[in-house]
């Protein structure tokens, strides 16, 4: 996904970005041999004091000191981790051709809006039989039922990304543009900011999973189940009201269409030719890692509003911890899974390297989350994410193919920029298109 | 019918022998794959309930459903569209500039010949995906050097743009494939007999003559092999543009029918249809490089 957008996390240094594409052509070779079944029957589990290896397959930055932890305290069980490029989505490419056939890791990291295509692959094992119950309450509700389907759960909660707007404050403030609260002024700080120059921001065409987010803030639902039908309603009204809204700056020349975290965008951060960023939680690393010489000129300012004073908010990625069918020791790939999440210096580690908004209620604190504070000029920023995830309305449920979902986009809103249309005429096109992409993989839709 | 020698059995045991390996491997890496792939493209999966959970999941035989539902996919017929224009500019390009390279290093007058045969054919030991990021770099505004040349003497270009992008990735290859073609070509010219230069000669030809009517017909084998090469290559285009994807907004999802059919294999996770659009490519490219040796076949015999 990349472009459109990786979860918390993948943020590749830019020079890594184009290897992540050769790992993808790679990739490819995993192709042909087929057959998914896994061996029937119940996986063996370890025996007492039997010394295992457990692969887990994840892209977010330093997630190898946690797993180096782990395997300090646990020599039985050793966790080898393998890194796969989160590049336009060829992770899960990864991921699904292993599952196919039959050879998946025993654990992965799986975004949520990625969780039901790989059940629709039969590809994650149902935790509940491991003590899923037990651990329920160390993570956030909501984040728990993202990966809930019927009575199973599939995946552990690893992170969110409550959306915000990152801004160079000593642009604006030598532009005296006042941080937009909302998105008419937004739209005027764009204005201002394209008669001094530069671009407020860029409309990355390939960006799904921002898109997404945007348009669950404006309060849409995309997809919904009743019974064993799905609803699909992507051209529905506040989609269409971000979507006229974004075309808008874009007929008007007031942002770029370059790809975002692509190395132009890069730059163009780094120069402050784009000056401002409607990013997640997790962004804040990016940031760091990509334009330290911005260090101390950065703040963090909630995402702006449709609505003066009204508080609402939005995810962009958000990751779990899922465990693959046909892994032979389920047990201790969940117990991996919890420590991983849960365990206050795994937790640590894993916001040092930067891996999004903790799923754990407990076992870190604030201040924990403040690590990059002088690169945003001591701001208090993460109490600004803090609220952002309050403010997210949780009821967003994703559709069983997010992955083509989010290409669809990309394929429809490419053409656009680059030949003309309404974004009006995306949304209409992307909605059938998924309905067709739903129906095709035998499921039951209806158009919402 | 006259009964084999005990010679004659035991050159057919090791003839046999001979080609087990081949044979072997030939069904196992070849025969056995497309089988395969024609196999599934015929079945697709049905699902119960709202994922397909408690293994409602199962495949079944559906016909040519999914051929039907890859050429409907516009996305995917236009890559095809796409790849025959660039075959129609990029491949007479790359063969005349290949020729020329050749016959200007097998010109009795050619210097430091070790040299440049080596240079030009450097970029074919680069591998594609390698290839294709470092023109990637060369490529992108705000990096690429040439981008920022361009713009100091005024000419705002973008190599990544819509109407643009597809010359991008032809300069790739023909920057990575004309040096293999003009080595190809080198090897038949070698292997034209040196009397008839010593002919043409005293009958008074000059080089540019001798270039014409002796070397350029009888290299002719290497130019049609290394035409169908080039097209079949043309058809299968995949990691230029895919490398190239992420780094500008006009290249999508099936911009070439091998990337359409490798997004929707993996990113859809839609095996059966990838396989039906895998065959359909596979037919095109079969159908291409058969007519266009039919008709050279047929005008060499005209000409002959």
């Amino acid at each position: 996904m990349s472009a459109s957008g990786t979860g918390p996390g993948p943020r590749p240094a830019r020079r890594t970005v184009l290897g992540g594409a050769a790992a993808a052509a790679a990739g490819f070779a995993l192709a042909g041999c087929g057959g998914s079944e896994y061996g029937e029957g119940e996986p063996k589990g370890r025996k007492k004091g039997e010394k295992i290896t457990l692969t887990f397959w994840s892209w977010v930055p330093g997630i190898d000191q946690p797993v180096a932890l782990w395997n300090s305290k646990n020599p039985d069980v050793r966790i080898e981790l393998e890194q796969v490029s989160a590049v336009n989505g060829a992770q899960y490419a990864k991921m699904h051709a292993a599952v196919k056939a039959g050879n998946p890791p025993d654990l992965g990291q799986v975004e949520y809006p990625i969780v039901p295509s790989f059940l629709l692959d039969d590809g994650l094992l149902d935790l509940t039989k491991y003590g899923a119950a037990g651990v329920k309450s160390k993570f956030e509700g909501w984040q728990w039922q993202q990966s809930v389907f019927g009575d199973a759960v599939f995946a552990i909660p690893q992170a969110s990304g409550p959306m915000g707007l990152f801004l160079r404050q000593d642009l604006f403030d030598r532009w005296e543009i006042e941080t937009p609260a909302t998105w008419d002024e937004y739209e005027a700080a764009a204005k201002a900011i394209r008669r001094k120059g530069a671009w407020i921001e860029t409309f990355s065409a390939t960006n799904g999973n921002r898109f997404a987010g945007l348009a669950w803030q404006a309060g849409a639902r995309w997809f919904a189940v009743d019974g064993d039908t799905w609803t699909v309603s992507i051209d529905d009204e506040p989609t269409r009201r971000v979507a006229d809204y974004w075309e808008a700056l874009v007929r008007q020349k007031l942002i770029k269409t370059v790809p975002d975290r692509q190395s132009v965008w890069y730059k163009d951060i780094q120069t402050g030719a784009i000056p401002a960023w409607v990013g997640a939680s997790w962004g804040d690393a990016l940031l760091v890692g990509n334009a330290p010489k911005t260090a101390g000129k950065w703040r963090v300012a909630p995402l702006p509003q449709w609505k003066k004073g009204e508080n609402a908010s939005a995810n962009w990625g958000g990751s779990t911890t899922a465990v693959f069918r046909g892994t032979q020791y389920p047990q201790d790939a969940m117990d991996f899974a919890v420590w991983l999440n849960t365990d206050p210096e795994s937790v640590k580690l894993l916001i040092d390297g930067g891996y999004g908004w903790p799923s754990a209620v407990s076992g870190w604190t604030d201040a924990d989350m403040e690590n990059h504070k002088e690169f945003f000029g001591g701001q208090d920023y993460s109490k600004v994410f803090q609220e952002a995830g309050k403010a997210v309305d949780t009821s967003w449920q994703w559709g069983p193919a997010t992955d083509t979902l989010y290409q669809r986009f990309g394929d429809a809103f490419t053409a656009v920029l680059t030949g003309g249309g309404s974004f009006r005429s995306v949304l209409a096109k992307v909605q059938r298109q998924t309905v067709d992409d739903l129906r095709n993989k035998g499921l039951k839709v209806a158009a919402g | 019918m006259r009964r084999p020698t005990r010679g004659e059995i035991r050159n057919a045991r090791a003839a046999s022998g001979f080609l087990l390996p081949f044979a072997a491997l030939f069904l196992l890496c070849f025969v056995a794959p497309i089988a395969y792939a024609l196999y599934t493209s015929l079945l697709k999966v049905e699902r119960s309930g709202p994922l397909g959970l408690g293994g409602g999941a199962h495949e079944v035989f559906t016909g040519l459903d999914n051929y039907a539902q890859a050429l409907q996919d516009p996305t995917f017929t236009a890559g095809f569209g796409r790849v025959l224009l660039f075959g129609l500019v990029q491949v007479p390009l790359m063969i005349v500039l290949a020729t020329a390279l050749a016959l200007l290093l097998e010109a009795a007058s050619a210097r430091w010949v070790g040299f440049f045969r080596t240079a030009f054919f450097l970029p074919y030991g680069v591998p594609g995906v390698i290839a294709s990021i470092l023109w990637g770099f060369l490529y992108v505004p705000g990096i690429s050097p040439f981008v920022e040349m361009a713009g100091s003497v005024g000419w705002d270009v973008d190599f990544l743009s819509r109407s643009s992008v597809l010359w991008a990735i032809a300069n790739i290859v023909t920057w990575q494939y004309a040096g293999y073609n003009m080595l190809v070509l080198i090897a038949q010219l070698k292997s034209v007999p040196v009397e008839l230069y010593e002919a043409a000669r005293i009958d008074g030809a000059n080089a540019w003559q001798v270039a014409r009517h002796i070397k350029l017909p009888l290299i002719r084998p290497a130019l049609v092999l290394t035409t169908v090469f080039s097209i079949i290559g043309t058809l299968q285009l995949f990691a230029e543009p895919l490398v190239l994807q992420p780094l500008t907004n006009s290249i999508d999802s099936g911009y070439t029918p091998n990337l359409n059919a490798y997004n929707e294999a993996f990113k859809s996770n839609n095996q059966n249809v990838a396989a039906a659009e895998a065959v359909l490519l596979a037919l095109v490219a079969c159908a291409l490089s058969f007519g266009f040796l039919r008709v050279v076949g047929r005008r060499g015999k005209d000409g002959a």
